[in-house]
């Protein structure tokens, strides 16, 4: 099966995630004070570094559902204008460049053919 | 008894709404083509109500308990929720809900042995917001919607998701009132959202999808078309075809397909599907 089955459903972030998303009070905090928040959510330190680290590679190979992770980043940078280029996808192309690459050959492709 | 008048499918990829112009320009001429006419459409069969079944991101229930499926029970859907308004770029938008039908649903559902979870107050990703945006931005048209999971392993198969579609199609046909009801999938095609593949789209598996849909043979889509081969094209995003092939199961013949852009920029393959004809 594929990566989503990396998931692990018992990671405190993963229940973390979904209150904070909903919170605007919550939301606040992560930015304020987010070790404090991690340690409220019972988040190990290994959670709470790749969190604080925005670190894409790290948080998915630990389990964090893969949905969550750019909600992670959104969480950091905002939510506007989330096209490719936005800083919070940045860090998808620093964690996986070589799939990166692969999708950014396919849009040249593709820009080509319409062109 | 209620009757299905129409049933579509297409993507609710947020970049329909929130990043729309950074897609290249024939794939926004297009995308918008084919919504147009999706929404032309659905007037046309002069609906009373919109079952609208998409997947909820993990946004209502917490992934600690994860219903297969919910249904929106309020008499007013009220979103996108605050979370998404940035993302989306969309104003708030108010649809008056079907509370008889959809409590009907939950309840008739128990009976077939259908564990239907509910929500008076369901919250709003871009699996609702994107298509309500472009089809019935108005709120004129009822909604009942019906939230599935797609993401949080164990992801129910195809044949699953078919048979839920089946008996949701028989409750429908039972059901004591005379709504012409539209059934309108959402979600896919290929994605990975969040995952190692981010950014890719897989168009060989979007045309081989696609080309299925409009042979019309049922049997043979949940035969080729296992969980597995849609994992492969874009894990936890392109089973959000499961929300496809459940609306299948009131449709027969061919689907004709508005239709179909690999939108890296949308980060999702993106289509419009209608089927002319529907079961009775």
């Amino acid at each position: 099966m594929g990566n989503v089955e990396r998931c692990d459903k018992t990671l405190p972030v993963n229940e973390m995630i979904f209150y904070v998303r909903r919170d605007a009070a919550l939301r606040a905090r992560w930015l304020s004070d987010l070790e404090g928040l991690a340690r409220e959510f019972g988040l190990s330190c290994e959670e709470y570094e790749a969190v604080r680290d925005k670190d894409v590679r790290r948080l998915n190979e630990m389990g964090v559902h893969q949905y969550y992770i750019p909600q992670i980043l959104r969480l950091f940078y905002g939510a506007s204008a989330n096209s490719n280029s936005h800083p919070a996808l940045e860090a998808y192309r620093r964690a996986y460049p070589d799939e990166a690459a692969a999708a950014e050959r396919l849009l040249r492709i593709s820009a080509r053919r319409e062109g | 008894m209620a009757r299905t008048v129409a049933a579509m499918a297409m993507t609710h990829s947020p970049g329909l709404t929130g990043w729309f112009d950074r897609a290249p320009e024939d794939q926004q001429v297009e995308a918008r083509r084919a919504l147009d006419e999706m929404r032309e459409r659905l007037q046309a069969a002069r609906p009373d109500v919109i079952v609208l079944v998409s997947n909820d991101h993990l946004l209502n229930w917490p992934i600690n308990n994860t219903p297969e499926y919910t249904v929106g029970i309020g008499p007013e859907h009220v979103g996108p929720a605050d979370w998404y308004d940035e993302w989306l770029a969309l104003e708030k938008y108010r649809i008056p809900g079907h509370p008889a039908l959809a409590r009907y649903l939950v309840n008739e559902g128990a009976r077939r042995r259908l564990a239907f979870a509910y929500l008076r107050d369901m919250q709003f990703d871009d699996g609702v917001s994107v298509p309500m945006h472009y089809l019935n931005s108005k709120g004129e048209i009822p909604l009942v919607p019906v939230t599935m999971n797609c993401t949080v392993p164990p992801i129910p198969t195809p044949a699953r998701a078919y048979e839920v579609g089946t008996v949701l199609g028989d409750m429908l046909r039972d059901y004591p009132g005379a709504e012409r009801i539209a059934v309108i999938a959402t979600g896919g095609l290929s994605h990975e959202p969040g995952g190692p593949r981010y950014f890719w789209v897989d168009e060989e598996f979007d045309r081989w999808f696609l080309g299925l849909l409009k042979q019309g043979d049922h049997a043979a889509l949940l035969r080729e078309c296992t969980l597995e081969r849609m994992e492969a094209a874009g894990s936890g995003g392109t089973a959000e075809l499961l929300a496809w092939i459940l609306t299948l199961a009131f449709t027969s013949g061919p689907a004709e397909v508005l239709a179909y852009m690999p939108a890296v920029a949308w980060r999702s393959g993106t289509g419009m599907v209608v089927w002319p004809d529907v079961k009775n």
